[in-house]
């Protein structure tokens, strides 16, 4: 019997990953996503793992390149969308991705920001990037659309100065949208101490 | 993967994937072939995975092997790959030459 849940995590993926978990630890197999949409369907309790993994700065063709790589890997691979937008013929630049941004468009990559992972639960923990430098590159693309968002919330409060209300709102923004590089940065800080433990 | 191309010293993910791909192989078959000769030991994800044939094959150490119309895509070492597995093995067997003399074993 399928069911439906309807959730929103935004750029959390942690929060996503581990409720998409403790589904899988209940019995429930993700088998369609929407925009706030999670189908499942009833299988064994602990039967699957999940991981949700940023692929919003990459280029529709890479995109495509890595999911088919997973599905070989014998992996089930859902598009999942990072924000909210109902408009149609939507276009989008993300200064943040490759080679000195990217236009995303519907059709493209938009709406694809994010992939989430299923495989066969075996007991073993489920890591995609398992190398310290790749560890450290993915951790730093994660950080850059939110250096963006701070940038963006930063321009706002100059523009607003100095109604007080807008600005402190707007400065209130950055720090919120500031919180996800800290917590980056502490994690590529902790990569890095590990591997000067291990030398 | 930060492989010292200046002293011929290499990631060990690299050489094995060089190792891997002295056959023709796909994504899940090297994943394999390195576990099995690790013993487990050297775990590797795919997502470091994809990264790492990317970077080797933009190096031009290893390149796409056959028709890409399949959707498993398969990779294979170029020459310049072999040359820089040689020049590892090399390397390694000094290092180990070096050491077996100092320890006396």
């Amino acid at each position: 019997m399928s069911i439906v849940k309807r959730r929103y995590f935004a750029g959390f993926l942690g929060s996503q990953t581990k409720w998409l978990n403790s589904m899988a630890a209940k019995g429930y197999r993700l088998t369609e996503t929407g925009k706030l949409k999670y189908v499942f369907d009833e299988c064994t309790p602990g039967q699957y793992i999940y991981t949700v993994e940023y692929v919003g700065d990459r280029s529709l063709e890479d995109e495509e390149n890595y999911k088919a790589f997973l599905e070989d890997m014998g992996y089930r691979v859902f598009y999942k969308n990072l924000n909210l937008d109902y408009s149609l013929g939507k276009v989008t630049f993300r200064p943040w991705a490759d080679r000195g941004g990217r236009i995303s468009t519907l059709g493209t990559t938009y709406n694809k920001e994010l992939l989430i992972v299923e495989k066969e639960n075996d007991g073993t923990p489920f890591d995609l990037h398992t190398e310290k430098e790749d560890r450290i590159e993915y951790y730093s693309r994660l950080s850059y659309p939110w250096y963006f968002a701070v940038f963006l919330a930063l321009l706002l409060a100059l523009i607003y100065w100095p109604n007080v209300f807008p600005t402190a709102l707007c400065g209130g923004l950055a720090i919120f949208f500031a919180l996800p590089i800290i917590v980056m940065a502490l994690r590529i800080r902790k990569i890095k101490k590990e591997s000067k433990l291990e030398e | 993967m930060k492989d010292n191309v200046k002293s011929g010293a290499l990631t060990e993910v690299t050489f094995f994937i060089l190792l891997a791909l002295y056959e023709p192989k796909h994504g899940y078959a090297i994943m394999q072939f390195i576990d099995e000769k690790t013993g487990g030991r050297l775990v590797l994800g795919a997502g470091s995975l994809y990264g790492a044939l990317n970077t080797l094959t933009d190096k031009g150490w290893i390149e796409p092997y056959g028709e890409s119309g399949g959707r498993t895509k398969e990779y294979v070492i170029t020459d310049a790959g072999r040359e820089i597995a040689e020049k590892e093995l090399l390397r390694l067997r000094e290092l180990t030459a070096t050491a077996a003399t100092i320890m006396g074993k």
